[in-house]
């Protein structure tokens, strides 16, 4: 939207509310003598989406219907991971969300980059990879050293897929 | 899971929840309920089939939705078109403020997170009325004071607001809330339940309950609709097919 900030009807009087500091309660400007929540504008510095597939031009299709659009215009820099690169995409080809070009900064070939969740049509969550994961994170030292093996003990996105995608993820997604 | 077999009343607890939230239905309005809803999916099936007609349905995440993205859902209940949603919340307290968020009392440390409300505290403030189900009537549910409010029940009338609660459903009884006194008031006891033992089973005082009446039990055609077309079409529909085989008494 490019909007610096946008009004909400709802949030007041919720523990959220109380707990942001991205929104606040204000009259209307125009004089009804209503009040309602204001957000301030999410700008993020970089939004990461997964896909289906791109073209090399940056051209997205998701595959399913997704809240992504909205993100993408609002961040000022786009990186798309997909399970497959082909030669073109449109928004008639496109299935589910489309994303043009001129909103992508960058395209990475990532298979299973879902992983450990599921990507519509492809492939399930890993659930008992989401149980490890849920447990590690119930103390800061376990989360550390699930991070210490998933992220930062793996070469590249391959490493990581050889060790940790199941072979029934992986068949089920080719 | 096991099948849900019929008690002594001839119907369940999720049978008896789903017939009362179909009667929250109107007919030509618009009613939606979330994602992992299958209590008002059926409610609002079921009242298609036989009081509301011509009422519009929203059943998120099922065939059953118009919109392919929530932008749509969300701008819809911002207009005011949205005449009757429904929720759930892990606490509903006195004031008909409910908790999806979390447990503890301190809320940098709670016992235990839950995913939060999408959207839950903005459309319960812009549904022309929001009917809570909970399927478990206990004093750690229905509770004086929620751990964290997702959404409030009441707001200033100088806050912008389009609706707000309407009812609590749960197994054993049905609260009213009067938006005067900003208070959840016990308005009908289910068949098989007694005031007392739901004055016990509430964690906030319900005042004077001797002249509160019983809820209407469901008909004999609401539960053959709700067992004969409301259930096959949940299974060939995939709308919470499993829940419906197990849930509802095949017909």
């Amino acid at each position: 939207m490019g909007v610096p900030y946008v009004p909400v009807i709802g949030l007041v009087g919720t523990d959220l509310l109380a707990r942001r500091d991205d929104m606040v309660v204000a009259p209307d400007p125009f004089g009804s003598g209503l009040k309602s929540v204001v957000a301030r504008a999410m700008r993020p510095d970089v939004a990461v989406f997964h896909a289906q597939c791109a073209d090399r031009a940056g051209n997205v299709s998701f595959g399913y219907h997704v809240e992504a659009v909205m993100l993408a215009e609002a961040s000022a820099q786009v990186v798309v991971t997909v399970e497959e690169i082909v030669d073109r995409v449109t928004e008639k080809t496109a299935d589910g969300a489309f994303l043009p070009s001129i909103l992508v900064d960058a395209v990475v070939h990532a298979p299973f980059g879902a992983h450990p969740g599921g990507l519509t049509g492809r492939y399930p969550v890993d659930r008992d990879a989401m149980r490890a994961y849920a447990a590690a994170a119930q103390s800061d030292e376990t989360f550390a050293a699930w991070l210490d093996e998933q992220v930062f003990g793996v070469e590249d996105h391959d490493d990581y897929v050889e060790r940790f995608v199941p072979d029934a993820i992986c068949g089920s997604g080719r | 899971m096991s099948v849900n077999h019929l008690d002594s009343r001839g119907y369940n607890d999720d049978e008896l929840m789903a017939v009362l939230l179909s009667r929250e239905v109107r007919d030509g309005e618009i009613s939606a309920c979330g994602a992992l809803s299958q209590l008002p999916a059926t409610g609002l099936l079921l009242a298609k089939h036989t009081h509301a007609p011509d009422a519009e349905l929203i059943i998120l995440n099922t065939v059953f939705r118009p919109f392919h993205t929530s932008r749509q859902f969300h701008f819809l209940a911002q207009r005011g078109e949205l005449g009757l949603f429904f929720v759930s919340g892990v606490q509903i307290d006195r004031r008909g403020n409910y908790n999806l968020h979390q447990l503890g009392e301190d809320p940098d440390h709670p016992t235990m997170r839950f995913p939060g409300g999408y959207g839950g505290g903005m459309i319960y403030y812009c549904a022309r009325r929001t009917v809570v189900f909970r399927t478990e009537h206990t004093r750690r549910s229905l509770v004086e004071h929620c751990d964290f409010v997702s959404a409030a029940g009441a707001t200033p009338p100088d806050v912008l607001r389009l609706g707000g609660p309407s009812k609590v459903v749960t197994p054993k009884a049905t609260l009213g809330f009067d938006a005067v006194a900003g208070e959840l008031r016990l308005e009908s006891v289910h068949p098989g339940h007694t005031r007392d033992e739901v004055r016990a089973n509430t964690g906030f005082d319900l005042g004077d309950t001797s002249t509160v009446p019983d809820t209407g039990a469901p008909t004999s055609e609401e539960l053959r609709v709700l067992r004969t077309v409301v259930r096959p079409l949940m299974i060939e529909t995939g709308t919470y097919a499993r829940w419906a085989e197990r849930a509802i008494a095949a017909g």
